[in-house]
């Protein structure tokens, strides 16, 4: 067998072991270990003093010595050397900081005000808590990050006051499954980050790449539900003048100026001072963890408690995206010391694509991943594998990687890893059956595409703010 | 066992947590930085090398508190269809030939690749300000020792739960929302039906 | 297997190349060179690790990597400038005592297994890329600048704040806000990372980089495992490239230097000569700290003879080539 080989029966054996439920993170330490003591095996440097003591043979040094060498592969070293680049580096400094400042919002008593204000704000508009609570979910997910926080914590909120106002209920839970996803899309998100720890594409232009699409796919969603309360009025009905209160202007706007405006100003915050260039994303997530701090403190929810949540919860999830880091690091290292890249490479050569056909058997390979995975596996482990062909195929590692952040909201939309679909059934009253949930989840899915669709027949929307803010 | 067990728990989350604060310190630090350089137009020359090694240290020191309540991402979608008896014995085969030699070396290695640092008073090469970093290459070590244990004290868990047929959950102090708002409403669910 | 600092595109891994050409043609074929970029296995600034653990056999890099380790590591090519050109400091390391020094440095005082040469001797490096115009000293402080190894010391001391990266990481962390200005090392290296796109002012000339050389790694036990015509033909190969590489960037480095200039929209300047006052004043500041170390001390007092002789017949015996450009390109200089 040749190392080539060897290096595809290591990231066909790693899928296969993926799916025996290990923690990934040491599934992949295990495979590029395993597999990179066999490519650094060398018996005549590992028993190097072994063979010095011949003539001592059957003692115990020798045993002792031999046992050493055994021990003596370069694999372990490197293992650390990349352990200690993961730890070393600057783009995922930002990582813990989003998570921070995410888990302090979350528990910031924010997305009740931000919900009824919105929700009187919209009244006029057709399908007007369905507008709001979708504006709701992908404001909130957007100051977050984290998913599950937001569908659960809006499945509690706004599931029960469609449902009470006669919502269809597959369509109420669609409108916060993929809501409460926009969070890994819209910028600031940890997902680019770890795309650009992954790729080298810089991070500020992803940011600067992904808003647009971002705010697409919202108006996506929102022609979606404010066409089906138009067309179908019943899934929609309009609320009676008694469920939502008749609210003066002024106080309106005193509403929206101590619940929106707040929140809008931290994520505008961040996000101008990255694309202005005025603070590293590292230095935009601290002052966006101060500024929640402060925001929750305003709001009178900062409680000793509270922060002491955040502070671990932001520990775990931490460690849970590092060490994959770690793990794949050392995966892709040994992979491409034994020419496993090349021969991948050479192989999709092989086949005489045309760039769109590549893109698309790409992105529907990303498709089907994200049945059984969740992002942080896909992107960490599986886009570094199509990253090298990108420049064959003349494609933009920016383009593409919208693309698949467009792309990973299905991840957690599809079975059998359906996230979204599974935590508001898990907080749903019990008549909301999970095929409602998927049901519903289903138009959504569609937006998706549509939103790729798109992107690809206009990549402006892609590439305008880069080209903007950075230049060519 | 189950003494072990908890021993390891307590140790993994004591450690883990108490460097979780750093996150805390590196909102502040990080933020400090964008204070003296606009307001006093005099930027620090080791903000950058002291974020990283805040952040190193808090995720690679979290990695066993994380392990000990199950926080690391699986691709766990048959695994969790099958009943607790098989799992643990999956997990027993695969911790110790996916888990242990790994985390040996990170000790064994890492004590070298920290040594070699130490002995040459190694800093950080990404400023002139000379930060030290063989202190943080010495976390590689204290990460492997405390996911050592973690793991042995998994792999008792496996034992047991090949027994017994269930699984010694690590005692909790913080939940997510979404699972402390599932589980409230699954306790609400109960409740309700008798 | 050898790993270089450099990424994939850059105009170093060409040269990396080139040695490893001559080296396998050579040796006829029995030793095969499987060149890597910057990455594939370690980091950029991870490769001396790399090759003293043997992860890696060999390595394409610059001593300033690792001045981490030990500040003398940058005296290997990013030292004080006394006068002397890259020549003639590359003559320094073959035959003025430098290679017997930098053995006793990785080997003795490091305690590394690993074993290195010097190869091609670098143009000096331009003060680099800024984005509006500098024309004192006063217009670059408190600037976040990249450069490396003692470099940085020297730009730190100027009253600048300076971060070290590798050379794939600037455009990025230019357009993260790490940094507002860096230098390289050269037009092409420069241009094929994309400088041109975050920044517009170009000034060349500068003392902080007068005169480095490549670095070529080699594990001690991969080395010393092979035939003693293999190592000759690995060591001496080293030599062979310096020149292929030397005349490679003739043409390539001023030819993308014009590009820049007509294509790019690139403004092009020779650094005000007090900012390079200031560096010169700024070397010999910064000296008699670094000097406290033993062997820093007897390295530069060793490269400092070197170049009293040696800069001496450089310099007394060049003509002035710029009367001869002007006289047939008149116009054409602005020096
Ligand atoms: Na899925
Ligand atoms: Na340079």
């Amino acid at each position: 067998m040749t190392d080539p080989q060897v290096a595809l029966m290591m990231l066909g054996l790693f899928i296969v072991f993926v799916f025996l439920g290990f923690p990934i993170a040491f599934t992949l330490m295990a495979m590029g270990i395993g597999f990179g003591y066999y490519a650094y095996f060398d018996a005549r440097r590992m028993w190097r003093d072994f063979d010095r003591l011949d003539e001592a043979a059957g003692t115990w040094d020798q045993w002792s010595t031999w046992f050493e060498g055994f021990f003596n592969n370069r694999i372990f070293d490197l293992f650390v050397n990349q352990t200690f680049t993961v730890m070393s580096n600057e783009v995922l400094t930002a990582v813990p900081l989003f998570l921070f400042m995410g888990y302090i919002v979350e528990r910031a008593n924010i997305v009740d005000r931000l919900f009824s204000t919105l929700n009187i704000a919209s009244k006029n508009v057709p399908g007007s808590l369905g507008v709001a609570a979708l504006i709701t979910c992908a404001l909130f997910a957007t100051a977050t990050g984290i998913v599950g926080a937001v569908v659960t914590l809006m499945g509690l909120l706004a599931l029960p006051a469609m449902l009470k106002a006669r919502y269809k209920p597959s369509f109420a839970s669609g409108i916060i499954c993929a809501g409460g996803t926009l969070g890994i899309l819209i910028p600031p998100s940890i997902m680019l980050i770890v795309y650009a720890a992954a790729s080298n594409v810089s991070i500020v232009r992803l940011y600067a790449g992904a808003l647009l699409p971002g705010l697409t796919l919202v108006g996506l969603y929102l022609v979606y539900v404010v066409g089906r309360a138009i067309l179908q009025p019943s899934s929609a009905p309009r609320p009676s003048a008694d469920e939502v209160p008749d609210v003066p202007l002024g106080k309106l706007l005193v509403m929206i100026l101590t619940s929106f405006l707040p929140l809008a100003f931290l994520i505008l915050s961040v996000l101008g001072s990255i694309l202005f260039g005025l603070a590293t994303p590292t230095e935009a997530a601290s002052i966006g963890a101060l500024g929640g701090m402060l925001l929750a403190f305003l709001y009178r929810a900062m409680t000793w408690q509270r922060l002491r949540e955040s502070v671990y919860l932001t520990v775990r999830t931490t460690a849970m995206v590092c060490w994959l880091f770690v793990g794949s690091y050392t995966f892709s290292a040994v992979f491409s010391y034994l020419g496993g890249e090349h021969v991948i490479s050479e192989f999709v050569q092989g086949m005489n694509l045309t760039p769109i056909q590549f893109l698309i058997m790409a992105q529907f390979i990303i498709f089907l991943l994200g049945w059984p995975l969740e992002w942080s596996e896909i992107i960490i482990i599986f886009v570094p594998i199509f990253l090298p062909l990108l420049a064959y195929f003349e494609i933009d590692p920016l383009f593409f990687g919208i693309l698949v952040a467009l792309n990973l909201q299905t991840s957690f939309l599809t079975p059998p890893m359906a996230m979204s679909a599974y935590y508001l059934k898990g907080i749903a009253p019990p008549e909301v059956r999970l095929t409602q949930i998927f049901a519903g989840v289903m138009p959504f899915l569609f937006c998706v595409i549509v939103s790729m669709v798109l992107m690809y027949v206009f990549p402006e929307i892609v590439f305008y703010l880069p080209e903007l803010f950075y230049g060519g | 066992m189950i003494g072990f067990i908890r021993f390891a728990d307590n140790l993994s989350a004591w450690f883990g947590k108490a460097f979780a604060w750093l996150i805390i310190l590196m909102s502040v630090g990080t933020g400090y930085e964008v204070f003296v350089r606009y307001v006093l137009n005099s930027p620090t020359a080791w903000a950058l090398d002291v974020s990283f090694i805040m952040y190193g240290t808090l995720f690679m020191m979290g990695g066993a508190y994380t392990l000990s309540r199950g926080g690391h991402v699986r691709g766990d979608f048959l695994y969790r269809l099958w009943k607790p008896r098989t799992q643990a014995k999956v997990d027993l085969v695969l911790y110790l030939i996916f888990f242990f030699p790994g985390v040996t070396a990170l000790i064994l290695a890492g004590w070298k690749y920290a040594a070699r640092s130490w002995q040459y008073g190694e800093v950080s090469v990404n400023s002139p300000a000379g930060v030290p970093i063989y202190q943080f290459k010495t976390v590689i070590v204290a990460a492997g020792i405390l996911l050592f244990i973690q793991g042995i004290a998994q792999v008792m868990r496996c034992i047991i739960a090949i027994r017994t047929n269930k699984w010694i959950e690590a005692e909790e102090d913080v939940f997510e929302t979404e699972d402390l708002l599932m589980e409230q409403a699954s306790r609400a669910e109960k409740d309700s039906h008798p | 297997k050898m790993q270089t600092s450099w990424s994939a595109s850059n105009i170093w891994q060409e040269f990396a190349q080139d040695y490893v050409n001559r080296v396998e043609e050579m040796s006829g074929g029995r030793l095969k060179i499987d060149l890597l970029p910057a990455g594939a296995v370690v980091a950029a600034f991870q490769v001396m690790d790399a090759v003293n653990d043997g992860i890696l056999d060999a390595a394409h890099s610059v001593s300033a990597y690792w001045y981490g380790k030990n500040k003398a590591a940058s005296l290997f090519g990013t030292g004080p400038v006394f006068g002397a050109s890259s020549t003639a400091m590359l003559g320094w390391f073959y035959e003025g005592g430098g290679a017997e020094l930098y053995r006793e440095l990785t080997q003795d005082i490091m305690g590394l297994d690993v074993i290195g040469f010097l190869g091609f001797p670098m143009f000096a490096q331009p003060f680099g890329w800024f984005k509006g115009e500098v024309n004192s000293v006063a217009d670059i402080e408190g600037f976040k600048y990249r450069t490396v190894g003692l470099a940085a010391d020297l730009f730190q001391s100027m009253g600048m704040s300076v971060a070290q990266l590798p050379g794939g990481e600037i455009v990025p962390a230019m357009e993260r806000g790490v940094i507002d200005a860096f230098e390289f090392n050269n037009p092409s290296s420069d241009k094929d990372f994309g400088a041109q796109d975050v920044a517009k002012n170009y000034y060349l000339s500068s003392y902080h980089q007068a005169a480095e050389q490549f670095e070529f790694l080699f594990n001690r036990f991969s080395f010393e495992d092979l035939d003693p015509d293999l190592q000759a033909i690995l060591k001496y190969g080293v030599e062979a490239s310096a020149t292929a590489n030397t005349s490679k960037a003739m043409r390539r480095y001023s030819a993308d230097l014009q590009w820049l200039q007509n294509e790019a929209g690139v403004t092009v300047r020779r650094t005000p000569k007090e900012i390079l006052d200031a560096q010169i004043n700024a070397w010999s500041e910064l000296l008699p700290g670094l000097e406290e170390d033993d062997f820093f001390k007897r390295c530069v007092a060793s490269q400092r003879e070197w170049a009293e002789q040696v800069a001496f017949y450089e310099l007394m015996n060049a003509p002035d080539y710029a009367l001869a450009y002007e006289h047939f390109f008149p116009g054409k200089l602005k020096l």
